[in-house]
């Protein structure tokens, strides 16, 4: 099913390559909504639209430039490129670095749970620990934010996001770990106990 | 030395064997290491459970236009050009007149039969003319061809108030019919002449209609 599935989306892909504006649409029309998904994570809800649209308009009109295996990651390439430029065009000082210094990991960087809390165990299905989730987030700079929407929500590879987010496979590892880190820690931070692996 | 660093990247299956069987060696006899791990999957966990938004429209940029906007836009032309020609035929053929004082100025004619009705005579000419230059031996005026020797004669004293005379051999058998029965004269001036159809102005509307057309479509195709 999968196989004939990407089979499909191959031929695709061939023929909008040659021009096909019906089947570049129909492709689109596939991945417009984690597009939107991950820019809103990114760029929040009111600029979101706008990186996806400019994103597959800029895709329709570099389709001979993609050569690649993955249409997907191509596309989403793109559109994390729109939203990380949008998000630099808001800060006031474009120079300043998107990710921290890097830092030595250790026991220190684990934050410790505040006062014993109520039992949360059933967590993963409370509104609650989902909104701690999502205002952790967006207090991640930008590209460990972009490595880890790829990978958790998307799931994307890590060889991929390397592709998508054009750096070495090394800092997409060490970028998932410190936004997987910054989250855990908020949470535990409200009295989260972890869920059993 | 916990493999911190190294237990996202096993969570999301991305170490090579020899990493992969290293932490699993240590995640055996450390306790601590699991329960970060378990914490580190919750979290992915939680991150994969947010809700998706969705966009409020399509996002899809239009690249392609509907197959039959080329084909409606080439009928669109051809039926302004059609209509634009009937447009021009019906007006020739109905002898449009341009101003409206063609009738008034025919119904004097029969009150002043020598005098008077070349002078008005001249005047119904020199709208006439315009469009009837070549098409008023046909415009069924009733012309009665005997009339021509007449008209010959009217016409070398009248060229300098007539626009162009060349042809114009309905004008003054209009003036003769028009000295001989007033009532037919002022029926003469009425449009009794076939027409193409509609008043010629429903064509040119509707070649002006299918022009605006075509216009648009022809846009909306280099657009895309």
């Amino acid at each position: 099913m999968k196989a004939a599935a990407s089979e499909a989306n191959a031929l695709l892909v061939q023929k909008a390559r040659q021009g096909d504006a019906r089947a570049f649409e129909q492709l689109a029309r596939d991945v417009e909504r984690p597009l939107y998904r991950l820019a809103v994570r990114m760029v929040g809800q009111v600029d979101a639209e706008d990186v996806v649209q400019d994103a597959l308009l800029a895709a329709w009109r570099s389709l001979s430039s993609f050569e690649g295996s993955s249409f997907r990651a191509w596309i989403f390439r793109i559109a994390t490129n729109r939203a990380l430029d949008r998000l630099r065009s808001r800060r006031r000082h474009p120079e300043l670095p998107l990710d921290p210094p890097a830092e030595e990991d250790d026991d220190r960087s684990w934050a410790e749970p505040a006062a014993p809390g109520p039992e949360l165990a059933d967590l993963a299905a409370d509104r609650e620990a989902l909104v701690v989730v999502e205002e952790a987030l967006t207090t991640l700079p930008a590209e460990q934010r972009a490595a880890l929407l790829l990978r958790d929500i998307e799931g994307f590879a890590y060889e991929e996001i390397a592709i998508i987010t054009a750096v070495e496979i090394g800092t997409v590892k060490s970028r998932i770990h410190r936004g997987r880190l910054a989250v855990r820690n908020a949470l535990v931070a409200r009295g989260w106990k972890g869920s059993a692996g | 030395m916990h493999p911190f660093a190294e237990l996202s990247a096993y969570i999301d299956d991305a170490l090579d064997p020899t990493a992969k069987a290293a932490v699993e060696t240590h995640l055996h006899d450390c306790a601590v290491c699991r329960t970060r791990l378990g914490e580190l999957r919750g979290t992915a966990r939680l991150i994969a459970a947010l809700p998706a938004a969705v966009p409020s429209r399509s996002l899809v940029p239009r690249v392609s236009v509907p197959l039959w906007l080329a084909p409606i836009r080439t009928l669109a032309t051809l039926a302004s050009a059609a209509a634009l020609f009937l447009f021009v035929a019906s007006a020739a053929l109905s002898g449009l007149r341009f101003s409206t004082g063609a009738a008034p100025a025919a119904a004097p004619a029969p009150i002043a039969p020598n005098a008077g009705a070349p002078a008005t005579s001249v005047g119904a000419a020199d709208r006439g003319t315009g469009l009837s230059a070549s098409a008023s031996p046909a415009a069924g005026f009733a012309v009665n061809p005997s009339a021509s020797p007449v008209p010959e004669a009217q016409r070398s004293t009248q060229t300098d108030a007539t626009k162009t005379v060349t042809g114009t051999a309905a004008p003054p058998a209009a003036r003769e019919d028009a000295a001989t029965t007033g009532p037919a004269a002022r029926t003469l001036s009425v449009p009794e002449r076939p027409q193409l159809g509609p008043s010629p102005w429903v064509w040119l509307v509707l070649a002006v209609g299918f022009g605006a057309l075509a216009l648009v479509l022809q846009r909306r195709l280099r657009a895309a």
